[in-house]
């Protein structure tokens, strides 16, 4: 049995050099970005279009020599599986093993929420790409360490409620929701603006994201006299929704979370998806700005799988990857270091930046850390292939 | 796991404690990660390593512990400390309600029970959000206090050191106590198991609730440790992991969980730099792993340096006393017992009476229903009437386990010992009786020395086992399996011992000492119920005999009075055996069909073909003749091709198919009638006969399916029932007629003749005896030496694996020293 | 009308999970093992059946088949990596290993196949009918048809042909099946093809009423494992049969009850189910042998 020992001991010294030989391998000078997003499974499109939001808004600084007098930023990305505990293991990683400078989030709003008191208790700044959730950035901490350039549900639901009154005089909606975090934070979200308008609601039903049929679901809120839907759902299970509204030969008016910009929606939904009335934050459809237009370019030619405005989906998710790398790079550079607390007080600092999302003025403030704001919502369906402002 | 290896444990976890002290905070969040899944992995290795049943569910678990305390701290402001036990009682609560379900299915089934409940835990903490803060959890949960300490990181990852320690520790003397030995018992043997006393539904769900009490212990410090709860931190997904990391290290071994919780949280770390691409690699990493060591990493390892020890039982203790002292019960008596399977009548209005210190057999011809009555008095059936009473005890209709623990104890047709376990503990387990206690001693309490060690050791001398007590039961002799099996039996202190055709497999030696010890066992006051074929040995030690047929008792009384009974001869013994065909004269040498040259086959160091060199020419019948267990079968089956690989040479025609699988030699026109017969049960005659030219794709097939039918008539009138309801001789001529349909260039039968009534054993040998006339080329291995070498050309006999005599059927009839060997007992 | 519009859903639905089920049944009753990770051989053949027949734009039976024809090699391959080697040594290990093949599957499809969600055109799925006043895709009538008839095919096929009928007899007595001069190792490599053909046809089927995308067939998977238990996995006629119970309980419960407690109400109810039936609904149990 001694031998037996001895290999047990010498397995169990093996795992702890193992342990403690997890180096980071970057150059000391480099500022780094860290990433933690589902990139694989259900969300990994999601996760590839902040990666490249993220890349090319790294790459164009880098060729402008960099931030803090010459140094360059190098990105690294970590999979969190939507899981939050895998996501908190990897911001722990990155924050206390590789020294980030700054950590960005992805899609799911419970990642982001557990990571959000590491953020605050290391003083990490952490950008929000995506995650709507409104509490990451209301999170109660002082100080408040995450900031987000992306929507928030909570303001989404109102500026919903508020289109289906003004467009459809909607008096009894129907919420048609996907069964998971997203879901049900939207779910809250539009009680409580429906609450606000003194409305009542037809009934809230949820499915899966990748259910094959929709029907039963709708027939519940069809049979409750449903008179507007709110959608809310990424791409394909939107596309189910629609896809079964026509087979009940339902015709009522949808009013939907950007969820359908997440891909390629007339296609998978058919024509009825012109039906659908989504908000957004960006599209890189119709007359761009300089700035979109160089955006657009510079995506075109780094990833060749993008050979168009339509190809680039989501959207949201490589504008606001972008907007947040640079407004990230301004922070530390109104800051002038790396030190966390430093950068937190050089977001308030960034007075103006010329985005892809609009102009930003003065988007961070210590009162609030969101930068894109109810005003910055367009109403936009899709017309073909291509997605289009609703002129009214 | 002996003490040492016990102290290497522990150098591991001080390694581990120490590590804290100098990693930063992500080392201390993956080794907290790393401990809290070794206490699941532990906790599913309670199921699964020891009491053999799988979970897919454990996330839920773990779910359960952790939502607990954080729903206990934040919303009643309970601390932590008293949080945890809490959060471990409801999830063994619920563990021990799952286990209610999942007592009732196996394999795919459980698997699916507890997939269904993961998801359930998963979707329940989504849906009642009142309590569980829906999708989002609960976030910002305190960090839990210890002696005025807050418990973050460096001290919670201590904490969680420390306690997968104790997990490890609670393990390992659960394991090797009689619950954990009970446990694996009713993993290796259920129906065994049971009869030795042990209450399955109270091992199996203990299994189930301990397990998941460490899932919720372990889910309770996830809190502290990530400060919130979020149902989709508990994905499906987590659960295959928790059993990856089981599997992984090596089921069943203290240090198992702990290994592949390692590599299980680990390697995605070290994977993490791939981004999108861990998964992938993840996937790939794992099927290496798992090829590399199926059996786990710590079975594996364990497997390299395990040593052989040899040592014989030591007795000391006197069995007889310790026999008769218990042996104080009344009769047994059994009255009107009934039982009927889908409209089958298989025991009908059974009555007999089991005196202490008698033998009393039940005898019949096959499907007598001899094994349905032993499991009715066993409690495996249910009677439909009748009643069974030990002297003023009513257990009709009682729990197997119970009447094991009134007092009869089992052996079974095939044995059933604890495989995994060393015939030490199997005996061990059985002294227990089925009291397991509350507390979890060892089941070895008292060392090697202690007195139940010399109890058990005793009964194996006394029963005549010498080999090594150490040994995995799994893997004896068969004789030993035979005599470990009684000696567990005695084990239990029986007043009745009811043995099922002790005597099947053994050779002639074998049962004249197997005769002397039922004797013996009798002798102190057990009464002995014995269901047995061999005549020889039940007329020898018998004080009472019970004769069924199909179901019904025909006779009852002493061995002589059965002898001469008309009835039983009629049903039982048959006519006296007179064959339809005669020898024929010998002919000249003939060209060979079929030739072995020194085969060799059999695992291991002892092969049980030694060297075997036999040759049938065409058109001839060869018999070869052999005591039980000299390898006659495993010479059949290496032959056929089931058993490879076999060293030596085969040649059939000049071909050598020595290396060829079973079903390339079919093709070559080699065909065994496999022993037991072996039709598909659930195919019709007409189908299995069809079946017999699978692999042949000529247009005469119908022909010749007409040609077996007119051979075997019989079975022309049952053409079209499934072959599972024809009786053991029709099964028989089935086998041989489908065998026929191949078109053998030889034909080989293995034991055609056994647990067949002499009426048919003539019918079937007349049939063989037309075959060879018609110039088939046979090799015949069968039981009644008489009746074979009644119609071969020539005779082979072999002897412990090898060839020791030639010769035509008057030589060997002749030759004494074989008669002593072969025909002794069996003649 | 609700409930009518649940029927007719839970059917289309219920015969998908018997479709895919079916492949649990045939390799589970000839090696008593299976592939756990049969939702990815489903998605598998959606995905190479859009690659032939939407990206490279071939004839699409020929597409269709070629997919296949992959499919059955992939279940070999299956067979003979994941399981084999586990199963021959004894090991329960296979498990695990299909559960691995299925993650490297998923994965390698989503960085080939792509991380977006695309639609498999069909005619069969571009206009609703409408019957009893709900309305479906000619195609959601299709799956039935062809479900219960491979099922029925099935059946036939293995009491009716030489090659099914050696496949029972691996099924009842492997190794009398062997003196037959049947290759059971063979036979259980064809079961596996035969296994992920059917999860293939399931994808195909369902891929235009669906998405087609790397993780279409994770959820499918789990519940048809469901219904091949429910079914009494040794039971071709309870697993088809078992399908379609699943798919219209669950399109009634969330009818009935709403959407919300669908999930955990189909979950208990397999547990509840397995408690009373502990063989599914048409699986034997065997005499306790002794």
């Amino acid at each position: 049995m001694t031998l037996q020992t001895s290999r047990r001991a010498l397995l169990g010294a093996g795992a702890a050099v193992a342990l403690l030989a997890m180096a980071p391998a970057a150059q000391a000078q480099d500022i780094k970005f860290g990433l933690v997003a589902a990139l694989s499974g259900q969300s990994a499109r999601a996760g590839e279009a902040i990666t490249r939001g993220l890349t090319v808004a790294v790459e164009e600084i880098n060729a402008k020599g960099g931030i803090l007098g010459g140094r360059k930023i190098v990105l690294l990305r970590r999979d969190d599986e939507s899981n939050p505990s895998k996501g908190l293991i990897a911001a722990r990683e990155l924050i206390q093993r590789e020294k980030v400078a700054a950590l960005f989030g992805g899609l799911d709003t419970p990642v982001s929420l557990a990571i959000v008191p590491l953020a605050n208790s290391e003083k990490v700044p952490f950008m929000g790409t995506w995650a709507a959730g409104t509490p990451i950035t209301k999170n109660g901490a002082n100080p408040n360490f995450v900031f987000r350039v992306s929507a928030v549900d909570e303001i989404v639901d109102q500026a919903i409620v508020k289109y289906s009154v003004r467009h459809y005089s909607a008096k009894n909606p129907g919420m048609i929701l996907v069964n998971n975090p997203w879901g049900e934070s939207n779910e809250q979200g539009l009680k409580a603006a429906l609450t606000a308008s003194n409305m009542k609601y037809a009934g809230i039903e949820k499915f899966e994201g990748n259910e094959l049929d929709v029907v039963p679901q709708l027939s519940r809120l069809k049979a409750s006299g449903a008179d507007v839907l709110y959608l809310v759902g990424n791409v394909g299970p939107s596309a189910q929704v629609v896809k079964s509204l026509d087979k009940m030969a339902w015709k009522v008016p949808v009013v939907s979370h950007w969820g359908p910009a997440g891909g390629r929606f007339t296609e998978l939904a058919g024509p009825s998806a012109a039906n659908v009335h989504f908000v957004q934050t960006y599209s890189f459809f119709g007359d761009l700005s300089p700035k979109g237009k160089q955006v657009l370019d510079m995506l075109m030619k780094k990833y060749p799988d993008y050979k168009g405005p339509g190809d680039i989906t989501p959207a949201v998710g490589v504008a606001n990857a972008y907007d947040s790398a640079q407004l990230v790079a301004l922070a530390i550079q109104a800051a002038g270091s790396t030190d966390g607390d430093k950068v937190r007080e050089g977001f308030y600092k960034i007075e103006s930046y010329d985005g892809l999302i609009k102009k930003f003025a003065k988007p961070f403030t210590p009162q609030n850390h969101d930068a894109v704001t109810a005003d910055d919502y367009v109403w936009t369906q899709f017309i073909n292939d291509q997605i289009i402002p609703i002129k009214h | 796991m002996k003490p040492l290896a016990l102290l290497g444990a522990a150098t591991l976890f001080a390694a581990a404690a120490a590590l804290c002290f100098v990693a930063d905070g992500y080392q201390l969040f993956v080794i907290a990660t790393v401990g809290l899944t070794a206490v699941v992995g532990l906790g599913l290795n309670v199921l699964l390593g020891l009491a053999g049943q799988v979970s897919l569910g454990h996330v839920g678990f773990y779910a359960i512990g952790a939502y607990t305390v954080a729903i206990l701290q934040t919303k009643l402001g309970v601390s932590f400390w008293l949080a945890l036990p809490v959060a471990a009682i409801l999830s063994a609560i619920v563990g021990t309600i799952l286990a209610i379900p999942s007592l009732r299915v196996r394999g795919p089934y459980l698997a699916m029970i507890t997939i269904a409940f993961g998801f359930i835990i998963e979707h329940g903490a989504v849906e009642w959000r009142a309590l569980t803060g829906g999708a989002t959890g609960i976030l910002n949960i305190p960090d839990p206090g210890l002696f005025g300490l807050k418990l973050d990181d460096k001290p919670l990852a201590l904490v969680i050191v420390g306690v997968t320690a104790i997990a490890t520790f609670l393990y390992w003397v659960f394991a090797r106590s009689a619950w954990g030995a009970a446990m694996r018992a009713a993993r290796d043997a259920e129906t065994a198991s049971e009869s030795l006393g042990l209450n399955l539904v109270a091992i199996r769900t203990a299994a189930f609730t301990l397990s998941a009490a460490a899932a919720g212990i372990a889910g309770a410090f996830s809190v502290p440790l990530t400060n919130f709860v979020a149902p989709s931190a508990f994905p499906f997904f987590q659960s295959i992991l928790f059993l990856l990391a089981v599997i992984i290290g090596g089921a069943g071994t203290v240090l198992g969980p702990l290994i592949g919780a390692v590599v299980v949280v680990l390697l995605p770390e070290y994977l993490a730099f791939l981004a999108e691409y861990r998964l992938l690699f993840f996937g790939g990493l794992l099927l290496v792993v798992l090829w590399v060591a199926p059996e786990g990493i710590v079975g594996a390892v364990a497997r390299h340096l395990r040593r052989a020890d040899e040592r014989p039982p030591r007795p000391g203790v006197d069995i007889e006393r310790f026999l008769h002292e218990r042996a104080d019960g009344g009769n047994l008596e059994i009255r009107g017992l009934s039982v009927a399977f889908g409209g089958v009548r298989a025991a009908h209005d059974i009555t007999l009476m089991a005196r202490p210190g008698q033998v009393t057999s039940i005898i019949g011809p096959n499907g007598a229903g001899k094994t349905t009555v032993l499991n009715l008095l066993c409690g495996f059936y249910r009677p439909d009437a009748g009643s069974i009473r030990l002297a003023d005890i009513d257990l009709t209709g009682k729990p197997s386990y119970e009447i094991a623990r009134a007092g009869i104890a089992r052996t079974y047709q095939t044995t059933q010992l604890f495989g995994q376990m060393p015939v030490l503990d199997n005996l061990l387990i059985a002294l227990r009786r089925g009291n397991l206690g509350l507390s979890i001693s060892p089941l070895r309490a008292g060392g090697d020395d202690g007195e139940t060690a010399r109890l058990a050791e005793s009964l194996l001398g006394f029963v005549g086992y010498r080999g090594a007590v150490e040994r995995l039961a799994g893997s004896l002799p068969h004789v030993d399996k035979r005599l470990v099996e009684i000696a567990r039996a005695l084990a239990t202190g029986p007043r009745v011992l009811v043995l099922d055709e002790p005597a099947a497999g053994l050779g002639a030696g074998d049962k004249t000492t197997l005769a002397a010890l039922l004797r013996k066992i009798a002798d102190t006051g057990v009464a002995v119920v014995l269901v047995e074929h061999d005549m020889g040995l039940v007329m020898g030690i018998s004080d009472h005999v019970v004769v069924l047929d199909a179901g019904a008792r025909i006779a009852a009384g002493t061995a002589a009075e059965v002898r001469v009974n008309p009835a039983v001869r009629k049903a039982y013994l048959g006519e006296d055996m007179k064959l339809a065909a005669a020898p024929r004269a010998p002919s000249g040498p003939r060209a060979p069909v079929l030739q072995t040259g020194d085969l060799v086959a059999g695992y291991g160091a002892e092969p049980v073909l030694k060297g075997i060199t036999v040759s049938v020419g065409a058109g001839e019948m060869v018999a070869v003749l052999g005591a039980n267990g000299a390898g006659k079968s495993t010479l059949m089956k290496a032959l056929s091709g089931l058993r490879r690989p076999v060293q030596g040479t085969i040649t059939l025609e000049g071909q050598d198919i020595a290396t060829l699988p079973a079903h390339r030699i079919v093709g070559h026109g080699l065909i065994l009638v496999p022993e037991g017969r072996q039709v598909f049960p659930e195919l019709s005659v007409l189908d299995n006969i069809r079946l017999g030219a699978f692999s042949r794709s000529d247009g005469d097939i119908e022909q010749d399916v007409e040609a077996a039918l007119q051979r075997f008539p019989r079975l022309r009138e049952r053409i079209s029932s499934r072959a599972g309801l024809l009786s053991g001789g029709e099964q028989q001529m089935l086998a041989v007629a489908r065998g026929l349909m191949a078109r053998p260039k030889i034909l080989l039968l293995d034991e055609p003749s056994l647990g067949l009534a002499p009426q048919l054993v003539n019918d079937l040998f007349g049939a063989f005896a037309r075959l060879r006339d018609e110039g088939t080329t046979i090799l015949l291995v069968d039981q009644m030496a008489g009746l074979a070498l009644a119609l071969a050309d020539r005779g082979y006999v072999i002897e412990s694996g090898r060839t020791v005599h030639e010769g035509t059927p008057e030589e060997i009839r002749n030759n004494p020293a074989l008669e002593q060997a072969y025909l002794g007992s069996a003649a | 009308m609700l409930i009518t519009a649940a029927i007719v859903t839970g059917l289309g639905l219920g015969s998908m999970y018997g479709l895919l089920a079916l492949g649990f049944y045939i390799t589970y009753s000839v090696s008593s093992t299976v592939n756990f990770s049969q939702g990815s051989s489903m998605m598998l053949g959606a995905v190479l059946a859009y690659a032939f027949v939407v990206t490279w734009g071939w004839y699409p039976p020929l597409g269709i088949l070629t997919a296949l024809v992959l499919c059955g090699v992939y279940g070999l391959a299956v067979e003979r990596f994941a399981v084999r080697p586990f199963v021959r040594r004894d090991s329960n290990a296979w498990l695990m290993a299909t559960v691995a093949v299925g993650i490297l599957v998923d994965n390698i499809v989503l960085f080939t196949f792509g991380k977006e969600p695309r639609r498999f055109p069909s005619p069969l799925a571009d206009m609703p009918v409408s019957i009893a006043d709900v309305g479906v895709y000619p195609l959601q009538l299709v799956i039935p048809v062809v479900g219960l008839a491979l099922a029925a095919a099935l059946h036939v096929l293995s009491r009716r042909t030489k090659y099914g009928k050696a496949l029972l007899a691996v099924v009842q007595n492997p190794d009398a099946a062997r003196l037959m001069g049947i290759n059971v190792s063979g036979a259980i490599a064809a079961s596996f093809a035969i296994s992920t053909i059917f999860a293939g046809i399931a994808g195909i089927l369902i891929a235009p009423l669906f998405n087609v995308n790397s993780d279409m067939g994770t959820l499918f998977g789990i519940k048809a494992f469901a219904v091949a238990i429910l079914g009494g996995i040794t039971s071709a006629w309870g697993v088809m049969l078992a399908g379609l119970v699943f798919g219209i309980v669950e399109a009634l419960v969330t009818v009935l009850f709403g959407s919300v407690y669908t999930q955990i109400v189909m979950f208990a109810l397999i547990i509840v189910a397995l408690a009373l039936m502990p063989n599914g609904l048409l699986g034997r149990a065997g005499v306790k042998k002794v």
